[in-house]
């Protein structure tokens, strides 16, 4: 098992060092400086802060330097948008707002979208099956940014609008969950959010989560449809008929045990989202989660978040790719010794 | 190739399916009109003019009072405009007070023939009646905003139980006035109306035809014609999935079929693209490509307005650039399995070149495949093209049903649809057609797979 | 070998016919088959594929996708006296895998990837005895031992990957004979196995069919599997049954010109055809099941076709004693009997 994460980590190196030299080639396809800097700059200042960031220095030399600060996790450059806010510091803010949209929304569509393809898939052909993969078709050819525009339209803002009696949602905003403590356990600081308040979640998050597990609902549930569909016609299904087994145990035991296989590697799939968050919910919601930062720091040309956030991502990415394969070889009993 | 695919089984399967055969003949419409607008049945200038006051209800949604008294007022001021300008050239010496009458216009809707003299009588008119009615108007928001103090008063009296009767009494008499002024208030917009009609007549004929189309689905934020900028968009929409979609299945599936088939170091440099490309969230890999093509030198080149074409260059190439992962991966995996079947391996015994091999024999046996990634990429290329648009990073300068969603979307909190929702309705049926077929395609070509 | 089965059947099907609701309609798939199986026997089935002996045998254990699938109106599969075409989906769950078991063609994937084979073998016993959790693990081990399978206190806990076709297909057997059935139906237990290996597993079925008294039903395509282990045998084309014999008299005597060809088509060790000429083959393909001939569903393939067999489709008839045959003009006719015209 070690020696197969550690191959897995070992083959992701090259995939990562690819990763980060496109992203700083791409990053340096127009001239940042004078981007952000905009043509009333003096060519002085272009120069000083071309010289900070070292952009004048030779490109290897740059990705040299940029790998060993990720290697030390060490963004201690300061925004250029934000004065006085290090890249970390943004950072680190922006992960809980992200992660108390996503936790949630991924948790409960992976788990609604589960029950509806399994009964989708358990009445296979018949009306109700036929009619839940009608809707999710039509789900699926709805764009996102109507759904986040409509879901707040009668979510919050018609139920406000009206002063209906019922408003639990914020029209956008957060302020559920701001800050990081630290809990000092044997020298080492472990960081936890501070001032979480239930109300308060549900004022400011609920209604992004309602809207990103609606939208997820179409693809996933037929994602694990066809998945549970494809499973039903493999020759054990029969096997197991042929033992004598009852159509639920059939679809519950043999087919979903099956399923799960591939149903939790696109689960999996979605981790690196717990982080990032979604970028539309966030910039419509203004909730200042990563993926707001990132788009913010992309129209104010940010060159020095724009490089820390998606080298970030992309490492989150990869390690949860090489966690999905870990979990995918515990759950498959054929990756296991193979 | 495509021959041979149109025969195949699976074809007959596809066909056969009645659903998916509606869904091609909507996609067919939606092509034509695109083809349409590529000829000129739309211009991007038709999407720009001013047709009407701003935010102009569709066709089927009544004017409320409120709304009505806006409008009018907003075709009042633009006559006003217009004739104070015309009475100033008439009063001018050898002026032409007419052709100044004639550089009004909206779209097809112009002002009445005649001289100024003969139009002049229908304005005073108008104007008259407008004064009148703008006090009208403010005295029955007054009443209004009394009658409403007093319900709520009324309210609150009678939650604590006390007696409630001088004020219902008050309320009545509010009332009553109210709806005294009411018929006064209408004879007057009819007044009003019936000059302005008099003075800018709806066009008739094909032009009036013309005209009715423009406003059919309402007017944005700067009177210009909703429908014709969700028509508009079609083209636009055509060209980012089909260019996108067209370039990514190509490259996809050279690339996929070359590693599988060459395998060796082909296959790993293909792999390890392919793996660094998708361990990039999709958005950030698309946003951070479209931000590489904002450099001031190639957004200069891009967005020269006498090529508008190339202004969506930048969008093609990001969309290009990460939706071709998907095929690989897919043709990838068929090119290995068709690999090992007896006819290629025949034709390796044979003798045949190995990119005679592969462009004879293994690529035209990925053509299901490259049928239905070209419509799942289309379809994911209009999509993106809203979000990013949403973004700020995506299409500029020309109407999209991205840039209409994003733009509606103040629209909707003060309870105007038409724009998000035309938008929403053309995207929808063409999205959803494109998802009909694809799934068809896929079930006819691999039935297992439902 | 016993010619005339002794005891009387076990399983009779009477005029089963089965239909699919397909795209283009609704395509039948066997067409009105009846025959028996008894105690004991070994009764094989044989034809090309797609001549309906798979669609047969799950029709009988009703495997077949319920919503698809149609059953002619005469069709009977009695069954312990009762017709369990018609049985409901619990009487059903009750005679699969405890009264009628059943192996398959692909022991790669016939067994589930991810349970280990102790736990799958528990699962028939789990359904169908009263026996308790470690009555039920020493009846698992038991029966591996019974197939041969080596060191089955340790196999029980291993996975279907780790283990080699061969050893696949003895489990499969071994699952399909731990409750004693009276009927076990074979859909080609040997086709995806070496010859080797083939040859064990055929073996093993026969001993097994001797110390637990099953009946087996053997469908395969391979007459060198049917000259093997057979008692009878049902020859099988386009949906219909057109011949039935002991395997001597198939062997020696076919009566149907198909039956013949098919033999004719494999090859014979030292008989100076294979030496001198080209193996036969049977021209053309089977009839698609869309698009059937009119008469006798063999016509367009047969050598002796005639007018006759062209325009109406034979009835299944004894022209010998006790061989009955679906053909006009049948081939090596001992007695002639002078039935009714």
């Amino acid at each position: 098992m070690w020696s197969y994460i550690v191959r897995k980590l070992v083959y992701n190196v090259p995939v990562y060092l690819g990763i980060i030299l496109l992203t700083m080639a791409a990053l340096r396809v127009r001239d940042p400086v004078a981007g952000y800097l905009g043509k009333n700059a003096t060519q002085e200042q272009i120069d000083r802060l071309t010289q900070d960031m070292g952009l004048d220095r030779p490109f290897y030399e740059q990705y040299g330097k940029f790998l060993w600060q990720i290697v030390r996790l060490d963004f201690s450059e300061e925004s250029w948008a934000q004065r006085g806010r290090t890249v970390k510091q943004i950072l680190i803010d922006a992960i809980p707002p992200s992660m108390s949209i996503t936790v949630p929304s991924v948790v409960a569509s992976a788990f609604i979208a589960l029950v509806v393809s399994l009964i989708s898939a358990y009445f296979r052909g018949r009306l109700i099956d036929r009619t839940l993969v009608f809707f999710a078709v039509l789900g699926m050819s709805i764009s996102y940014l109507v759904y986040i525009i409509f879901g707040q339209f009668f979510g919050a803002f018609l139920p406000l609008h009206q002063q209906w009696e019922f408003t639990p949602f914020a029209i956008q905003g957060y302020e559920a969950w701001t800050s990081w403590s630290h809990l000092s356990v044997l020298g080492l600081n472990i960081p936890y959010p501070n001032g979480i308040k239930f109300e308060n979640w549900i004022e400011y998050c609920m209604l992004p989560v309602i809207i990103g597990v609606i939208v997820a609902m179409g693809y996933d549930t037929r994602f694990y449809r066809a998945v549970m569909v494809e499973e039903s016609n493999k020759d054990y299904i029969v096997t197991a008929m042929a033992k004598g087994a009852s159509k639920p145990k059939i679809m519950f035991v043999h087919m979903l045990k099956n399923a799960m296989i591939p149903i939790i590697t696109r689960i999996m799939a979605t981790l690196p989202f717990l982080i990032t968050g979604s970028i539309l919910l966030e910039m419509y919601f203004n909730i200042p989660g990563m993926g707001r930062e990132l788009i913010t720091a992309l129209i104010a040309n940010d060159f020095p978040v724009i490089q820390a956030f998606v080298s970030v991502l992309a490492l989150l990415f990869i390690l949860s790719i090489i966690l999905t394969d870990v979990l995918y070889a515990l759950v498959d009993p054929r990756v296991r010794l193979s | 190739m495509i021959v041979k695919l149109i025969k195949s089984r699976g074809m007959r399967r596809f066909s056969r399916n009645r659903l998916a055969m509606f869904s091609l003949a909507v996609i067919i419409v939606y092509f034509l009109t695109a083809i349409a607008v590529m000829l000129g049945a739309v211009s991007r200038d038709d999407t720009k003019e001013r047709v009407g006051p701003n935010r102009l209800p569709g066709f089927l949604e009544p004017i409320g009072a409120e709304k009505r008294y806006d409008f009018d007022k907003w075709w009042v001021s633009e006559l006003t405009n217009v004739f104070e300008r015309a009475a100033r050239e008439n009063a001018r010496a050898g002026g032409d007070p007419r052709a100044v009458l004639d550089e009004f216009a909206l779209a097809e809707r112009t002002i009445a023939d005649g001289s100024y003299e003969d139009l002049k009588p229908a304005f005073d008119a108008m104007t008259e009646a407008w004064h009148e009615l703008d006090d009208v108007f403010a005295e029955q928001l007054d009443l209004d905003d009394e009658a409403f103090a007093i319900r709520d008063e009324i309210k609150e009296l009678q939650a604590e139980g006390e007696d409630v009767a001088d004020l219902q009494a008050e309320l009545e008499e509010v009332e009553a006035l109210l709806a005294e002024l009411a018929p006064r208030a209408e004879a007057l917009y009819q007044q009003v109306e019936a000059n302005i009609e008099k003075l800018l007549p709806m066009p008739s004929g094909f032009a009036g035809l013309v005209y009715s189309l423009r406003t059919m689905l309402g007017t944005d934020s700067k009177g210009a014609s909703i429908a014709a900028q969700a028509v508009y968009s079609i083209k636009i929409a055509f060209q980012v999935g089909f260019v996108t979609a067209l370039v990514a299945v190509l490259i996809g599936t050279i690339s996929g079929a070359a590693a599988a088939y060459f395998g060796g170091w082909v296959d790993h440099a293909v792999l390890w693209v392919v793996s660094t490309l998708s361990s990039i969230p999709y958005l950030v890999l698309l946003a951070v490509f479209v931000y590489a093509f904002q450099a001031p030198a190639l957004a200069e080149w891009f967005n020269n307005p006498e090529r508008p074409a190339l202004a969506l260059v930048p969008l093609y190439a990001a969309f290009g650039l990460t939706f071709w992962i998907g095929t690989c991966r897919v043709v990838r995996g068929e090119v290995l399995k068709i690999k090992e079947l007896e006819y290629v391996q025949a034709a390796t015994a044979l003798g045949f070149g190995r990119f005679y091999i592969l462009l004879r024999h293994i690529i035209p046996n990925t053509a299901h495949l490259m049928f239905i990634n070209f419509s799942l990429l289309f379809i994911g290329a209009i999509k993106s093209e809203v979000i990013l648009t949403f973004l700020g990073l995506g299409v500029k300068g020309q109407p999209s049903w991205g840039i209409m969603i994003s733009h509606g979307a103040d629209g909707v909190t003060n309870f105007f649809f038409w724009e998000v929702g035309a938008a929403t309705v053309f995207m929808f049926v063409l999205v959803l057609a494109f998802n009909i077929v694809s799934d068809a395609l896929q079930d006819a070509f691999d039935p297992k797979h439902v | 070998m016993t010619n005339a089965p002794d005891a009387k059947p076990v399983l009779q099907v009477r005029h089963l016919t089965t239909s699919f609701r397909t795209d283009d309609g609704i395509v039948t798939a066997v067409d009105d088959v009846s025959f028996d199986v008894f105690a004991g026997e070994t009764l094989g089935v044989v034809g090309e594929s797609g001549c309906g002996k798979t669609v047969t045998s799950k029709s009988i254990m009703r495997l077949l996708p319920e919503h698809l699938t149609i059953y002619g109106e005469q069709s009977e599969v009695i069954f312990e006296g009762k017709n369990i075409i018609r049985a409901n989906e619990r009487e059903m769950r009750k005679i699969r895998g405890d009264k009628i078991a059943m192996i398959f063609q692909e022991p790669m994937t016939s067994l589930n990837p991810v349970f280990t084979v102790g736990w799958q073998l528990d699962e028939a016993l789990k359904y169908h005895t009263n026996l308790s959790r470690k009555q039920r693990r020493e009846k698992a081990i038991e029966m591996l031992r019974l197939v041969e399978i080596p060191n089955p206190e340790r196999r029980i806990h291993e996975y279907p990957h780790q283990l080699s076709g061969g050893m696949r297909q003895r489990v499969m057997i071994a699952m399909a004979l731990c409750c004693e059935p009276d009927i076990l139906i074979a859909d080609e237990p040997t086709t995806a196995l070496d010859v080797t290996i083939q040859a064990q597993i055929l073996d093993l079925m026969n001993g097994l069919k001797e110390k637990l008294h099953t009946a087996i039903m053997l469908i395969t395509h391979d007459l060198g599997v049917v000259a093997q282990v057979c008692d009878r045998v049902m020859v099988m084309y386009a949906g219909r049954a057109i011949e039935f014999g002991s395997v001597r008299e198939i062997f020696h005597e076919p009566q149907h010109p198909y039956t013949n060809a098919l033999l004719e088509s494999i090859p014979k060790r030292g008989s100076r055809r294979s030496r001198s000429r080209r193996l036969p083959t049977i021209p053309g393909i089977v009839p698609s099941l869309r698009n059937l001939p009119k008469g006798c569903r063999f016509n367009d393939r047969c050598p002796a076709c005639q007018q006759r067999c062209i325009d109406e489709e034979p009835e299944l008839i004894n022209h010998s004693l006790d061989r009955p045959v679906r053909c006009h003009f049948p081939l090596n006719q001992k007695t002639q009997t002078e039935s009714a015209h």
